[in-house]
Protein backbone atom coordinates (compact mmCIF):
# COMPACT_ATOMS: atom_id res chain seq x y z
CA UNK A 1 0.00 0.00 0.00
CA UNK A 2 0.99 3.63 -0.24
CA UNK A 3 3.96 4.46 1.95
CA UNK A 4 2.37 7.87 2.52
CA UNK A 5 -0.16 6.26 4.84
CA UNK A 6 2.63 5.35 7.28
CA UNK A 7 3.98 8.89 7.49
CA UNK A 8 3.37 10.62 10.77
CA UNK A 9 4.02 14.20 11.79
CA UNK A 10 3.40 16.03 15.09
CA UNK A 11 0.37 18.32 14.65
CA UNK A 12 2.24 21.58 15.26
CA UNK A 13 4.92 20.86 12.65
CA UNK A 14 3.15 22.34 9.64
CA UNK A 15 2.23 25.67 11.30
CA UNK A 16 5.76 25.97 12.64
CA UNK A 17 7.28 25.21 9.23
CA UNK A 18 4.94 27.77 7.69
CA UNK A 19 6.21 30.32 10.19
CA UNK A 20 9.74 29.60 8.96
CA UNK A 21 11.07 27.23 11.65
CA UNK A 22 13.94 25.38 9.96
CA UNK A 23 13.70 22.36 12.27
CA UNK A 24 10.00 21.92 11.41
CA UNK A 25 10.75 22.17 7.68
CA UNK A 26 13.44 19.54 8.08
CA UNK A 27 11.01 17.37 10.07
CA UNK A 28 8.60 17.47 7.13
CA UNK A 29 11.41 16.41 4.82
CA UNK A 30 12.46 13.56 7.13
CA UNK A 31 8.87 12.34 7.53
CA UNK A 32 8.15 12.21 3.81
CA UNK A 33 11.55 11.61 2.29
CA UNK A 34 11.04 7.90 1.76
CA UNK A 35 7.47 7.92 0.37
CA UNK A 36 8.21 10.86 -1.93
CA UNK A 37 11.43 9.34 -3.25
CA UNK A 38 9.78 5.95 -3.67
CA UNK A 39 6.86 7.43 -5.60
CA UNK A 40 9.07 9.54 -7.88
CA UNK A 41 11.23 6.48 -8.55
CA UNK A 42 8.21 4.40 -9.50
CA UNK A 43 6.75 7.03 -11.82
CA UNK A 44 10.10 8.12 -13.31
CA UNK A 45 12.41 5.12 -13.61
CA UNK A 46 15.59 7.06 -14.34
CA UNK A 47 17.06 7.25 -10.85
CA UNK A 48 18.90 10.57 -11.22
CA UNK A 49 15.81 12.33 -12.61
CA UNK A 50 13.62 10.80 -9.93
CA UNK A 51 15.91 12.04 -7.14
CA UNK A 52 16.02 15.48 -8.74
CA UNK A 53 12.23 15.56 -8.93
CA UNK A 54 11.93 14.45 -5.30
CA UNK A 55 13.92 17.54 -4.29
CA UNK A 56 11.68 19.69 -6.50
CA UNK A 57 8.69 18.22 -4.68
CA UNK A 58 10.03 19.26 -1.27
CA UNK A 59 10.86 22.75 -2.50
CA UNK A 60 7.29 23.08 -3.76
CA UNK A 61 5.80 21.57 -0.60
CA UNK A 62 7.74 23.91 1.69
CA UNK A 63 7.07 26.95 -0.47
CA UNK A 64 3.36 26.17 -0.75
CA UNK A 65 2.62 25.33 2.88
CA UNK A 66 0.32 28.34 3.06
CA UNK A 67 -1.91 26.71 0.47
CA UNK A 68 -2.53 23.59 2.56
CA UNK A 69 -6.05 24.20 3.82
CA UNK A 70 -6.22 21.21 6.16
CA UNK A 71 -9.31 19.75 4.49
CA UNK A 72 -7.54 16.45 3.76
CA UNK A 73 -4.50 14.82 5.29
CA UNK A 74 -1.15 16.53 4.97
CA UNK A 75 0.33 13.27 3.67
CA UNK A 76 -2.30 13.20 0.91
CA UNK A 77 -1.49 16.80 0.00
CA UNK A 78 2.24 15.99 -0.26
CA UNK A 79 1.42 12.94 -2.37
CA UNK A 80 -0.73 15.03 -4.72
CA UNK A 81 2.14 17.47 -5.26
CA UNK A 82 4.52 14.56 -5.87
CA UNK A 83 2.24 13.05 -8.50
CA UNK A 84 1.69 16.43 -10.18
CA UNK A 85 5.42 17.19 -10.34
CA UNK A 86 6.17 13.76 -11.83
CA UNK A 87 3.38 13.95 -14.42
CA UNK A 88 4.43 17.46 -15.44
CA UNK A 89 7.96 16.14 -15.93
CA UNK A 90 6.79 13.17 -17.99
CA UNK A 91 4.80 15.55 -20.22
CA UNK A 92 7.61 18.06 -20.58
CA UNK A 93 9.11 18.71 -24.00
CA UNK A 94 12.53 18.05 -22.50
CA UNK A 95 11.59 14.54 -21.32
CA UNK A 96 9.89 13.72 -24.60
CA UNK A 97 12.85 15.11 -26.52
CA UNK A 98 15.28 12.92 -24.62
CA UNK A 99 13.17 9.85 -25.35
CA UNK A 100 12.95 10.77 -29.01
CA UNK A 101 16.69 11.35 -29.31
CA UNK A 102 17.58 8.13 -27.56
CA UNK A 103 15.08 6.19 -29.61
CA UNK A 104 14.28 4.16 -26.52
CA UNK A 105 11.38 3.73 -24.23
CA UNK A 106 12.30 5.14 -20.81
CA UNK A 107 12.33 1.69 -19.38
CA UNK A 108 14.83 0.27 -21.79
CA UNK A 109 17.48 2.59 -20.43
CA UNK A 110 16.26 2.54 -16.85
CA UNK A 111 18.50 0.72 -14.47
CA UNK A 112 17.23 -0.89 -11.31
CA UNK A 113 19.28 0.51 -8.40
CA UNK A 114 21.98 -1.79 -7.12
CA UNK A 115 20.79 -1.49 -3.53
CA UNK A 116 17.36 -2.65 -4.52
CA UNK A 117 18.82 -5.47 -6.56
CA UNK A 118 20.62 -6.79 -3.54
CA UNK A 119 17.64 -6.43 -1.24
CA UNK A 120 14.84 -7.82 -3.34
CA UNK A 121 14.08 -11.39 -4.19
CA UNK A 122 14.40 -12.62 -7.75
CA UNK A 123 10.66 -12.45 -8.36
CA UNK A 124 10.33 -8.90 -7.03
CA UNK A 125 13.26 -7.85 -9.16
CA UNK A 126 11.38 -9.11 -12.17
CA UNK A 127 8.32 -7.10 -11.24
CA UNK A 128 10.42 -3.98 -10.72
CA UNK A 129 12.12 -4.34 -14.08
CA UNK A 130 8.83 -5.07 -15.81
CA UNK A 131 7.22 -2.00 -14.23
CA UNK A 132 10.12 0.16 -15.40
CA UNK A 133 9.65 -1.13 -18.94
CA UNK A 134 6.07 0.06 -19.23
CA UNK A 135 5.29 3.29 -21.06
CA UNK A 136 5.04 6.44 -18.94
CA UNK A 137 1.24 6.54 -18.89
CA UNK A 138 0.67 2.83 -18.27
CA UNK A 139 3.25 2.81 -15.48
CA UNK A 140 1.69 5.84 -13.82
CA UNK A 141 -1.80 4.37 -14.05
CA UNK A 142 -0.91 0.94 -12.68
CA UNK A 143 1.11 2.38 -9.80
CA UNK A 144 -1.37 5.09 -8.85
CA UNK A 145 -4.30 2.67 -8.97
CA UNK A 146 -2.92 -0.63 -7.67
CA UNK A 147 -0.49 0.73 -5.08
CA UNK A 148 -1.42 4.31 -4.18
CA UNK A 149 -5.16 3.58 -4.29
CA UNK A 150 -6.26 6.36 -6.66
CA UNK A 151 -9.64 5.83 -8.31
CA UNK A 152 -9.99 5.68 -12.09
CA UNK A 153 -11.84 9.00 -12.03
CA UNK A 154 -8.96 10.65 -10.14
CA UNK A 155 -6.36 9.20 -12.47
CA UNK A 156 -8.38 10.21 -15.52
CA UNK A 157 -8.54 13.78 -14.25
CA UNK A 158 -4.81 13.85 -13.51
CA UNK A 159 -4.02 12.66 -17.02
CA UNK A 160 -6.52 14.94 -18.70
CA UNK A 161 -8.64 11.95 -19.70
CA UNK A 162 -11.59 9.97 -18.44
CA UNK A 163 -12.13 7.11 -16.00
CA UNK A 164 -12.56 4.81 -19.01
CA UNK A 165 -9.17 5.87 -20.31
CA UNK A 166 -7.64 4.99 -16.96
CA UNK A 167 -9.38 1.59 -16.90
CA UNK A 168 -8.20 0.82 -20.38
CA UNK A 169 -4.63 1.83 -19.52
CA UNK A 170 -4.71 -0.33 -16.38
CA UNK A 171 -5.81 -3.39 -18.35
CA UNK A 172 -3.12 -2.77 -20.94
CA UNK A 173 -0.52 -2.31 -18.23
CA UNK A 174 -1.51 -5.61 -16.59
CA UNK A 175 -1.36 -7.41 -19.89
CA UNK A 176 2.07 -5.95 -20.68
CA UNK A 177 3.36 -6.81 -17.22
CA UNK A 178 2.21 -10.40 -17.71
CA UNK A 179 3.95 -10.54 -21.06
CA UNK A 180 7.15 -9.34 -19.45
CA UNK A 181 6.90 -11.54 -16.37
CA UNK A 182 5.62 -14.70 -18.04
CA UNK A 183 6.75 -14.51 -21.66
CA UNK A 184 5.38 -17.98 -22.41
CA UNK A 185 2.36 -17.94 -20.18
CA UNK A 186 0.12 -15.17 -21.48
CA UNK A 187 -2.90 -16.40 -23.33
CA UNK A 188 -4.14 -13.38 -25.19
CA UNK A 189 -6.60 -15.22 -27.39
CA UNK A 190 -9.28 -15.39 -24.74
CA UNK A 191 -8.14 -12.37 -22.74
CA UNK A 192 -9.15 -9.23 -24.61
CA UNK A 193 -8.07 -6.15 -22.70
CA UNK A 194 -11.29 -4.16 -22.94
CA UNK A 195 -13.92 -2.97 -25.31
CA UNK A 196 -12.42 0.54 -25.22
CA UNK A 197 -9.22 -0.36 -27.05
CA UNK B 1 -16.94 -16.36 -23.63
CA UNK B 2 -14.37 -15.63 -20.94
CA UNK B 3 -14.30 -12.40 -18.95
CA UNK B 4 -12.18 -9.58 -20.32
CA UNK B 5 -9.16 -8.39 -18.37
CA UNK B 6 -10.77 -5.03 -17.57
CA UNK B 7 -13.81 -6.88 -16.20
CA UNK B 8 -11.59 -9.07 -14.04
CA UNK B 9 -9.79 -5.98 -12.75
CA UNK B 10 -13.15 -4.40 -11.90
CA UNK B 11 -14.16 -7.59 -10.07
CA UNK B 12 -10.86 -7.56 -8.19
CA UNK B 13 -11.42 -3.92 -7.15
CA UNK B 14 -15.03 -4.47 -6.11
CA UNK B 15 -16.26 -2.15 -8.85
CA UNK B 16 -19.67 -2.69 -10.48
CA UNK B 17 -19.58 -5.52 -13.02
CA UNK B 18 -22.30 -7.11 -15.12
CA UNK B 19 -23.98 -9.88 -13.11
CA UNK B 20 -23.48 -12.31 -16.02
CA UNK B 21 -19.73 -11.73 -15.91
CA UNK B 22 -19.68 -12.29 -12.17
CA UNK B 23 -21.68 -15.51 -12.55
CA UNK B 24 -19.37 -16.71 -15.32
CA UNK B 25 -16.22 -16.09 -13.29
CA UNK B 26 -17.74 -17.90 -10.30
CA UNK B 27 -18.23 -20.97 -12.43
CA UNK B 28 -15.17 -20.80 -14.71
CA UNK B 29 -11.91 -22.18 -13.41
CA UNK B 30 -9.88 -20.38 -16.09
CA UNK B 31 -11.34 -16.97 -15.29
CA UNK B 32 -11.03 -17.60 -11.56
CA UNK B 33 -7.33 -18.30 -12.11
CA UNK B 34 -6.96 -15.12 -14.14
CA UNK B 35 -8.66 -13.17 -11.37
CA UNK B 36 -6.20 -14.60 -8.86
CA UNK B 37 -3.33 -13.57 -11.11
CA UNK B 38 -4.49 -9.95 -11.16
CA UNK B 39 -4.63 -10.02 -7.35
CA UNK B 40 -1.20 -11.62 -7.19
CA UNK B 41 0.32 -9.00 -9.50
CA UNK B 42 -1.11 -6.19 -7.39
CA UNK B 43 0.31 -7.83 -4.26
CA UNK B 44 3.73 -8.08 -5.91
CA UNK B 45 3.63 -4.40 -6.88
CA UNK B 46 2.73 -3.43 -3.33
CA UNK B 47 5.55 -5.57 -1.99
CA UNK B 48 8.21 -3.78 -4.03
CA UNK B 49 10.88 -2.24 -1.79
CA UNK B 50 11.04 1.47 -0.97
CA UNK B 51 13.65 3.66 -2.62
CA UNK B 52 17.17 2.86 -1.43
CA UNK B 53 18.89 5.23 0.99
CA UNK B 54 20.58 8.22 -0.62
CA UNK B 55 24.35 8.51 -0.60
CA UNK B 56 24.11 12.21 0.27
CA UNK B 57 21.88 14.02 2.71
CA UNK B 58 18.94 15.06 0.58
CA UNK B 59 17.88 17.76 3.04
CA UNK B 60 21.06 19.74 2.28
CA UNK B 61 20.07 19.71 -1.38
CA UNK B 62 16.54 20.88 -0.62
CA UNK B 63 17.86 23.66 1.62
CA UNK B 64 20.20 24.81 -1.14
CA UNK B 65 17.32 24.90 -3.64
CA UNK B 66 15.13 26.81 -1.21
CA UNK B 67 17.88 29.38 -0.67
CA UNK B 68 18.43 29.71 -4.43
CA UNK B 69 14.70 30.14 -4.95
CA UNK B 70 14.53 32.89 -2.31
CA UNK B 71 17.44 34.71 -3.96
CA UNK B 72 15.75 34.38 -7.34
CA UNK B 73 12.46 35.73 -5.97
CA UNK B 74 14.26 38.70 -4.42
CA UNK B 75 16.02 39.43 -7.71
CA UNK B 76 12.79 39.10 -9.67
CA UNK B 77 11.04 41.44 -7.25
CA UNK B 78 13.73 44.04 -7.87
CA UNK B 79 13.58 43.86 -11.66
CA UNK B 80 9.86 43.17 -11.98
CA UNK B 81 8.81 46.78 -12.66
CA UNK B 82 11.46 47.10 -15.39
CA UNK B 83 10.55 43.74 -16.90
CA UNK B 84 6.85 44.59 -16.87
CA UNK B 85 7.53 47.90 -18.59
CA UNK B 86 9.68 46.11 -21.16
CA UNK B 87 6.95 43.59 -21.80
CA UNK B 88 4.39 46.36 -22.35
CA UNK B 89 6.74 48.14 -24.79
CA UNK B 90 7.42 44.87 -26.63
CA UNK B 91 3.71 44.10 -26.87
CA UNK B 92 3.01 47.58 -28.17
CA UNK B 93 5.81 47.34 -30.71
CA UNK B 94 4.66 43.97 -31.88
CA UNK B 95 1.06 45.11 -32.22
CA UNK B 96 2.19 48.21 -34.15
CA UNK B 97 4.19 46.12 -36.56
CA UNK B 98 1.19 43.92 -37.16
CA UNK B 99 -0.95 46.98 -37.91
CA UNK B 100 1.61 48.53 -40.28
CA UNK B 101 2.28 45.31 -42.19
CA UNK B 102 -0.01 42.46 -41.24
CA UNK B 103 1.80 40.04 -43.54
CA UNK B 104 5.22 40.70 -42.11
CA UNK B 105 6.37 37.52 -40.45
CA UNK B 106 9.36 39.16 -38.76
CA UNK B 107 8.70 41.10 -35.58
CA UNK B 108 10.38 42.08 -32.37
CA UNK B 109 10.84 39.12 -30.13
CA UNK B 110 8.25 39.41 -27.36
CA UNK B 111 9.78 39.76 -23.93
CA UNK B 112 8.69 37.03 -21.54
CA UNK B 113 6.25 38.17 -18.88
CA UNK B 114 7.47 37.70 -15.34
CA UNK B 115 5.42 35.53 -13.00
CA UNK B 116 5.65 36.55 -9.36
CA UNK B 117 4.69 34.54 -6.32
CA UNK B 118 2.76 37.58 -5.16
CA UNK B 119 0.68 37.85 -8.32
CA UNK B 120 -3.03 37.65 -7.66
CA UNK B 121 -5.46 35.46 -9.56
CA UNK B 122 -6.64 38.48 -11.55
CA UNK B 123 -3.04 39.43 -12.42
CA UNK B 124 -2.33 35.91 -13.62
CA UNK B 125 -5.51 35.80 -15.71
CA UNK B 126 -4.65 39.17 -17.26
CA UNK B 127 -1.14 37.99 -18.12
CA UNK B 128 -2.50 34.81 -19.61
CA UNK B 129 -4.93 36.81 -21.75
CA UNK B 130 -2.13 39.13 -22.88
CA UNK B 131 -0.10 36.12 -23.99
CA UNK B 132 -3.13 34.65 -25.77
CA UNK B 133 -3.53 37.94 -27.63
CA UNK B 134 0.15 37.94 -28.55
CA UNK B 135 -0.11 34.40 -29.84
CA UNK B 136 -3.23 35.20 -31.85
CA UNK B 137 -1.45 38.15 -33.48
CA UNK B 138 1.36 35.95 -34.79
CA UNK B 139 1.27 34.63 -38.36
CA UNK B 140 -0.27 31.23 -38.92
CA UNK B 141 1.95 28.21 -38.45
CA UNK B 142 3.94 27.23 -41.56
CA UNK B 143 2.70 24.45 -43.80
CA UNK B 144 6.10 22.77 -43.55
CA UNK B 145 7.17 22.50 -39.95
CA UNK B 146 10.55 21.93 -38.41
CA UNK B 147 10.75 19.12 -35.85
CA UNK B 148 13.01 21.25 -33.65
CA UNK B 149 10.19 23.70 -32.99
CA UNK B 150 6.99 21.90 -33.93
CA UNK B 151 7.44 19.02 -31.45
CA UNK B 152 7.91 21.28 -28.41
CA UNK B 153 5.20 23.67 -29.65
CA UNK B 154 2.68 20.85 -29.88
CA UNK B 155 3.74 19.57 -26.50
CA UNK B 156 3.27 23.04 -24.96
CA UNK B 157 -0.13 23.33 -26.60
CA UNK B 158 -1.05 19.98 -25.06
CA UNK B 159 0.13 21.25 -21.68
CA UNK B 160 -2.06 24.34 -22.03
CA UNK B 161 -5.03 22.10 -22.83
CA UNK B 162 -4.29 19.93 -19.84
CA UNK B 163 -3.96 22.98 -17.58
CA UNK B 164 -7.26 24.33 -18.90
CA UNK B 165 -8.88 21.02 -18.06
CA UNK B 166 -7.41 21.10 -14.55
CA UNK B 167 -8.53 24.71 -14.17
CA UNK B 168 -12.08 23.79 -15.07
CA UNK B 169 -11.99 21.08 -12.38
CA UNK B 170 -10.46 23.43 -9.82
CA UNK B 171 -13.07 26.10 -10.62
CA UNK B 172 -15.87 23.54 -10.33
CA UNK B 173 -14.58 22.40 -6.92
CA UNK B 174 -13.99 25.97 -5.73
CA UNK B 175 -10.29 25.26 -5.11
CA UNK B 176 -8.99 28.82 -5.37
CA UNK B 177 -5.45 28.12 -4.27
CA UNK B 178 -5.04 25.23 -6.65
CA UNK B 179 -6.45 27.41 -9.42
CA UNK B 180 -3.92 30.13 -8.61
CA UNK B 181 -1.03 27.68 -9.01
CA UNK B 182 -2.53 26.36 -12.25
CA UNK B 183 -2.87 29.90 -13.63
CA UNK B 184 0.75 30.53 -12.66
CA UNK B 185 1.78 27.36 -14.52
CA UNK B 186 -0.37 28.40 -17.47
CA UNK B 187 1.33 31.80 -17.77
CA UNK B 188 4.74 30.13 -17.71
CA UNK B 189 3.77 27.57 -20.35
CA UNK B 190 2.19 30.31 -22.50
CA UNK B 191 5.39 32.33 -22.14
CA UNK B 192 7.41 29.43 -23.53
CA UNK B 193 4.87 28.90 -26.29
CA UNK B 194 5.06 32.54 -27.40
CA UNK B 195 8.86 32.41 -27.47
CA UNK B 196 8.87 29.21 -29.52
CA UNK B 197 6.26 30.49 -31.95
CA UNK B 198 8.37 33.59 -32.44
CA UNK B 199 11.35 31.36 -33.16
CA UNK B 200 9.29 29.38 -35.65
CA UNK B 201 8.26 32.57 -37.44
CA UNK B 202 11.88 33.61 -37.68
CA UNK B 203 12.85 30.23 -39.11
CA UNK B 204 10.30 30.68 -41.89
CA UNK B 205 11.77 34.09 -42.70
CA UNK B 206 15.31 32.74 -42.77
Amino acid sequence: MSAFLDSDLPPDTVPRALAGAADAQEAIYRAFELPVRTLTRRLVPRAAQAEDLAQDVFVEVLQSLGQFDGRGSFAGWVRTITVRVCLMHLRSPWHRGVRWMEGLTPAESAAVPAGVAAAASGQLMDVERALARLGDTARAVVWLHDVEGYTHAEIGALLGGTASFSKSQLARAHLRLRELLEPDGVETSCMPVSTNC
Amino acid sequence: MHARLDELLSLRDGAPVDARVRAHVDGCAECATELTRTESLRAQLRALPAAPAMADDGWAGVEARLAASRRRCARVARIAPVAAAGAVVALGLFATLRVVDPAAPSAERPAPLTVLETDSLDDLRARSQALEALLAAMPERPAVERAGTSVPIESLQAQVQWLDHQLSLADADGRTRAAEQLWRDRVEVMNSLVQLRYLEVQQVVL
